[in-house]
């Protein structure tokens, strides 16, 4: 056990460090725990040898994965029943419109102009479709557009945006075979009877310290999982569908939530992104940087081309627009989620997951960057002054929890 | 005559000072007082993340907004609160105008040189871009 502990010892004092890192520069979490997954496999493999840093051992594939799926599932879980049910067709329109615009786009890039395989520019295509729901809900907040018909709408085709993604991932690359049809069958059977028997169960045997809805969930995420992949599809895709499903019962217990929030926060994720960023090689991406580069403008121009206009056919402000489409260019969970599926699936080689990572980070800071440098709707600044009076573009933050 | 001041509030040393301070304009002038929390969340921000740092930040700050009233509430003096998300500065001038505020007081977090470059200042923002006066306590 000597060197499992050690090994633990290491991985949590470098999500440790990740945190600190996520804290002194205002950036996510997730980013910092890539990143440094990324450097510390670089250093440990340099002086001490690539394999001690064991990113392939067993319990911590297991506990990367267990993490990708219940973010996977918080993710579905963050989803409004009431406000997808009155703008359904609006809401899948324009997530229909944002998820095959990169999926298409950036699959045709990878194929003709990077000559990727084809199974390699399919998942490429899947990795950066994606569109982060949070930093489009982020912007919503602070624009006060959370509370508009058009800002629901546009969360809720972020949703449908991810869902594409999800689906794409777990049925692409799947082999149609009998096991898919067993896979599909018992899944949309589980998710009618879901959102009627989980609440019923949690108010008959829940609420006690026993933490009887933490185990039902991972019971079924586990089982739902262990089905995709016996029919080699992939686990996320039903934990994204479960969230969505409960999103109406689970979703809004705000206890249950938080409970799974912090064994999630806590071990579960830093294992995910660090083992993601491990993965990642510097010197494939040194050796190569215009394929990142050619990625990152694939999504951020194709995404642009797609939302962009449809936002402005829906009625938003041109400023906000902008604005809002350079944030549904952004995408880190689901894009690292696709890239170590293709990666661990033999669909992608080390390098080309480099560059999808690398890409898949460039998107989730640049747009921002840019989002925030020239589109951020000035009307929060009516008063705007000369440019020799121009303010940096990024404040400094008060936190709450200091 | 000072008649509305905004205190931009983020739970620092700093801006408790700001605060006492502000308290003490407001009873002078019998003035009314805003209190604004902004939450910033990290860029680019997660689901799991941004759901944790929202519900934390909203039950830190009715705690603290309940701590400044009993402090207050002594000598007469009352505030209303208000909790937004995004860039502080923005916030900060933006209501600071749509409440027709007459001052705005801050804190200063003392940043280093490097912390300043990389990130900006709030209270720097809000000095070039607020209509009113502002005033920064350190």
């Amino acid at each position: 056990m000597t060197q499992v502990w050690t090994l633990a010892a290491l991985w949590l004092g470098l999500a440790l460090l990740a945190t600190l890192l996520a804290i002194w520069l205002r950036i996510s979490t997730a980013l910092s725990e890539i990143v440094v997954g990324t450097v510390a496999q670089l250093v440990i493999g340099a002086f001490i040898g690539i394999e001690a840093l064991g990113a392939k051992a067993p319990w911590i594939t297991f506990l990367s994965g267990t993490g990708a799926i219940v973010l996977t599932f918080l993710a579905g879980a963050e989803l409004d029943p009431a406000v997808f049910r009155t703008k359904w067709k609006e809401a899948t329109g324009l997530g229909l419109v944002a998820f095959f615009a990169p999926f298409l786009g950036c699959t045709a890039l990878a194929y003709y102009v990077l000559h990727w395989g084809a199974r390699a520019s399919w998942l490429v295509g899947i990795a950066l479709s994606t569109t982060s729901v949070a930093v489009v809900y982020a912007v919503m907040l602070e624009l006060g557009l959370n509370r508009t018909e058009f800002g629901k709408t546009l969360l809720a085709a972020c949703f449908i945006n991810d869902l594409g993604t999800v689906i794409a991932l777990g049925l692409v690359f799947a082999p149609f075979s009998v096991r898919t049809l067993v896979f599909i069958g018992v899944s949309i059977a589980v998710f009618a009877i879901l959102p009627w028997a989980t609440p019923r169960f949690f108010r008959k045997y829940g609420g006690r310290v026993s933490e009887l809805e933490a185990k039902y969930l991972l019971f079924l995420l586990f089982a739902l999982g262990g089905l995709a992949a016996w029919a080699e599809s992939e686990a996320v895709l039903p934990a994204y569908l479960v969230g969505m499903v409960l999103a109406g019962t689970v979703g809004k217990d705000h206890v249950l939530i938080r409970r799974l929030r912090t064994m999630t926060f806590g071990l579960l994720t830093p294992f995910y992104f660090i083992r993601a960023g491990s993965f990642v090689s510097i010197p494939a991406l040194v050796a190569a940087p215009l394929v990142g580069l050619a990625l990152l403008l694939g999504k951020m121009g194709t995404k642009i081309a797609a939302v962009l206009p449809t936002a402005r056919w829906l009625g938003y402000p041109k400023q906000e627009a902008l604005y809002t489409t350079m944030m549904m260019s952004t995408g880190l969970t689901f894009g690292t989620i696709s890239a170590l599926f293709g990666l661990s699936h033999g669909i992608i080689d080390q390098a080309q997951y480099s560059y999808i990572v690398a890409t898949v980070i460039g998107t989730a800071v640049i747009p921002t960057m840019i989002g925030n440098a020239w589109f951020l709707p000035r009307h929060l600044l009516p008063s705007a002054t000369t440019e020799e009076d121009e303010a940096p573009a990024a404040a400094p933050v008060p936190q709450p929890t200091d | 005559m000072i008649k509305k001041i905004l205190v931009a509030f983020d739970d620092s040393e700093a801006s408790y000072r700001a605060f006492d301070f502000a308290s003490e304009v407001a009873e002078r002038f019998k003035a009314k007082l805003i209190l604004l929390a902004i939450v910033r969340l990290p860029e680019p921000t997660t689901s799991l993340e941004m759901g944790a740092i929202l519900d934390d930040a909203k039950e830190h700050y009715e705690k603290a907004f309940q701590e400044l009233r009993d402090r207050t509430n002594p000598k007469g003096i009352d505030f209303v609160t208000s909790v937004e998300v995004g860039h502080p500065a923005e916030h900060v001038v933006a209501l600071a105008e749509k409440e027709h505020v007459d001052l705005i007081v801050m804190g200063r977090r003392g940043r280093t040189q490097v912390g300043r470059f990389i990130l900006g200042s709030t209270s720097e923002r809000v000095l070039r871009y607020a209509h009113c006066a502002v005033t920064v306590v350190k």
